[in-house]
């Protein structure tokens, strides 16, 4: 199916940065990391269910400086995702969408992202 | 490649249609249905990845290998590659037009589908066949 093209305006450009703006860029490229990073997880799934030999390839490439660090931005991606789209879910309400309250909103998201992730983290990875 | 000038005119027409309005409200719906279904697919997640972080297999068989954790996973996945792939082509809609659109479109099918089957594939595996 072909789709009509949608207007661009050339806002980066053209209006000042602002945080609203930057939390619907981050809500976007979140969810593109989100899309590809799901390939970590099957992988790791794959690599379970055909057997020790690969897993063992698997936990030593995750288990690495390099990609515990992957793992530490794709948590907190999902969660900055997540937190994203439960937004979405109040400005469905018509809640949320006055000037003030959607800054407010656009602050929660990412400092909530932010820390909910080191909480996870310290909770799960560095304490246990 | 695009299909339709875009003029200040057409941007000012409220009756101006971009998209098939029919299929935009139902992925609309879908985008919020499947995203609030991925809020139980992350807690699953989180649960499973904390119990089988660097674990080895027999680890991997006696956790996803339950049923009620495994099959419910692999449901869940299912779930959230269909949001993957709405979600992208909210994406794709607005940097990609005609013919090019088509083909990137085809392309997040086929890797959402892949994602899909290989996750579910290997859920099945380890429950059902260890």
């Amino acid at each position: 199916m072909t789709v009509r093209s949608r207007p661009l305006s050339p806002h980066l450009q053209v209006y000042r940065w602002t945080i609203t703006m930057t939390m619907s860029i981050l809500h976007r490229a979140t969810g593109i990391a989100n899309y590809f990073g799901t390939v970590l997880l099957v992988a790791w799934l794959a690599a379970a269910a055909w057997g020790q030999q690969p897993l063992n390839l698997v936990n030593d490439i995750y288990g690495s400086w390099f990609g515990q660090l992957v793992l530490f931005g794709f948590t907190w991606s999902l969660i900055h995702h997540m937190l994203g789209g439960l937004r979405h879910f109040v400005w469905d309400f018509i809640i949320g969408m006055e000037a003030g309250q959607r800054e407010m909103l656009a602050w929660a998201n990412v400092i909530a992202s932010v820390v909910l992730t080191l909480v996870v983290w310290t909770l799960f990875v560095w304490m246990a | 490649m695009r299909e339709q000038v875009i003029t200040r005119d057409v941007v000012a027409n409220p009756k101006s249609v971009y998209g098939d309005k029919k299929a935009s409200t139902r992925q609309f719906i879908t985008q919020r249905v499947s995203g609030a279904i991925n809020i139980a697919f992350l807690l699953l997640l989180l649960f499973v990845v904390v119990r089988l972080a660097g674990q080895d297999r027999p680890d991997m068989v006696a956790v996803i290998g339950n049923g009620w954790i495994g099959l419910p996973l692999a449901v869940l996945l299912v779930i959230v590659t269909i949001h993957m792939r709405n979600g992208l082509r909210d994406t794709l809609e607005d940097y990609f037009h005609g013919r090019t659109y088509s083909l990137y479109m085809m392309l997040n099918t086929m890797f959402c589908i892949a994602i899909a089957a290989v996750g579910v594939i290997s859920i099945l595996k380890l429950v059902f066949w260890g």
